[in-house]
């Protein structure tokens, strides 16, 4: 039964590691709120597409305020929205993550509750899905994400929600000053081609086209 | 996007052999398929609709020519076997799918340019721009392109067969037409796992689904571009060359030497296909 014991000799520096995270999201949370939310004028991003888009608001199970996690709070997109940079979809994080935090952060408001009530169900949150690209649309987060991101040197060193946020923006708008997202970017075609052709993205029908 | 940078890196594509063609191609896929090899068994055929969403269409269907099979075995007879006692026996296969031409006879045809040449060189089918003029089946020499003359998705998948359909790949409606894409899926997912890794896309790391399932591994798929790759140096061995390799001229294309297996259909049409055969050796008769 060895392994046992050298399994649980790795767990506990890691569950260790997850106090220590939670002691300083605790502390990030009783941090005074911050208007900053400027990136450092130094980093290069991509010229985003131009082009507006009145969505329709989606009513989601829980009024998840994205501004508070992020603008006030600080919390990077891709903590959350992990898969974003390895696989085709951003995702939606499990209702753990949620917990992960909000089994002691904030347990008292009433948001949080419904989330223990499907926590405690057993029951994941039917969140809606705001974004949609047609079906015969091949679309990949991870590509996108180490162009824009991992692959600009002076914003992985800087990584942060203020320096990430604006290269999420270019297609989700900036979720710092939503609550619920909404979709405010056109997502057509057009839309897409133009950005490819000033950020130098394939030109190819099939690049795209499934 | 302007119709200027459309046009231009569709001209660019479309270009034949006469005009130069294009030979920058990022890659060129190809095949080889080696007809002693090919026993007839269909599992290509079954695996072209297993991936991607080919709808079955039923015998009164697919005896009017409606059928989708982007692979299809096809039979050939020695003129003495209807003679023989079993005339259905005895018969030279060959496996047919979409030649991936350099100087495609479909592409120009199309009258909304539907169909184009891509960096990777293949002939791309774009459904969403089809019109459904099937002006390119008709030009195709290989008689590989397939049209939707019905909406299939409800009868050949009822729910919950829907649940089978490969998300990677757009399920087809009425009036469009289709063909074989070397199944560009699985080239996307190699191409995008090596530009993550940094790397180039190694030989043997996928392959088409017909090339997967294939009992006897008759069918061999790579990239012509690639001088290491197993199906160029399976060209190389058999002395077929592409045209865009060396811009040979039409007359050297034919085969020189008997001994040699390589061929490509109706190579005098200067199609200039990604496809090459190998042909069967037989015992010749008295």
């Amino acid at each position: 039964m060895r392994w046992i014991q050298l399994d649980r000799a790795k767990r506990e520096p890691a569950r260790q590691g997850c106090g220590a995270l939670l002691v300083a999201l605790a502390l990030v949370w009783a941090m005074p709120a911050s208007a900053d939310t400027a990136a450092p004028a130094s980093i290069k991003y991509p010229v985003a597409p131009e082009g507006a888009h009145a969505g329709k608001d989606v009513a989601q199970p829980i009024e998840f305020p994205h501004d508070i996690h992020t603008a006030v709070n600080k919390i990077n997109c891709l903590y959350c929205h992990t898969y974003a940079r390895r696989s085709k979809v951003a995702g939606i994080p499990p209702t753990s993550k949620c917990m992960g935090c909000h089994s002691v952060i904030a347990t008292d408001k009433p948001r949080i509750k419904q989330l223990t009530e499907y926590w405690e169900k057993k029951q994941p949150v039917p969140w809606k899905k705001v974004h949609d690209v047609p079906d015969f649309v091949h679309f990949t987060h991870e590509k996108h994400l180490k162009k824009f991101i991992f692959d600009n040197d002076e914003l992985v060193q800087n990584l942060s929600v203020d320096t990430v946020a604006p290269v999420c923006a270019a297609c989700h708008g900036d979720l710092r000053t939503m609550t619920v997202a909404k979709k405010i970017k056109p997502m057509t075609m057009g839309w897409c081609v133009s950005c490819h052709e000033k950020n130098g993205g394939p030109g190819d029908c099939w690049a795209c086209h499934k | 996007m302007s119709l200027e940078n459309l046009t231009q890196d569709w001209s660019r594509y479309r270009n034949g052999i006469e005009e130069g063609g294009f030979h920058n191609y990022e890659h060129r896929w190809g095949m080889a398929i080696d007809l002693n090899a090919c026993i007839g068994c269909n599992a290509c055929s079954t695996a072209c609709y297993a991936e991607n969403n080919l709808a079955v269409v039923g015998k009164e269907r697919f005896s009017k020519g409606h059928y989708m099979h982007w692979m299809r075995i096809e039979r050939y007879w020695d003129e003495d076997q209807a003679k023989a006692e079993f005339p259905d026996q005895g018969a030279n296969f060959l496996p047919m799918l979409c030649q991936q031409c350099g100087a495609a006879p479909c592409e120009p045809v199309c009258p909304v340019a539907a169909t184009y040449h891509t960096p990777d060189g293949l002939n791309a089918q774009v459904y969403n721009r089809c019109i459904g003029s099937r002006y390119c089946s008709n030009n195709c020499p290989y008689r590989v392109r397939y049209f939707n003359f019905w909406s299939y998705p409800e009868s050949a998948w009822p729910a919950p067969l829907n649940l089978q359909l490969n998300p990677d790949i757009t399920v087809r409606d009425k009036g469009v037409m289709e063909k074989c894409t070397f199944c560009v899926q699985r080239i996307r997912v190699a191409k995008d796992t090596a530009k993550m890794e940094n790397r180039k896309i190694k030989d043997g790391e996928f392959t088409t689904a017909c090339a997967q399932a294939c009992p006897t591994s008759a069918i061999h798929f790579g990239d012509l571009m690639d001088a290491e790759s197993a199906v160029t140096k399976l060209w190389a061995k058999h002395q077929v060359k592409r045209h865009d390799d060396e811009g040979l001229p039409v007359s050297t294309q034919h085969k020189q030497n008997p001994a040699l297996r390589g061929y490509r259909v109706l190579e005098e049409l200067n199609t200039d296909p990604s496809v090459m055969y190998l042909e069967r050796v037989r015992e010749e008769l008295a």
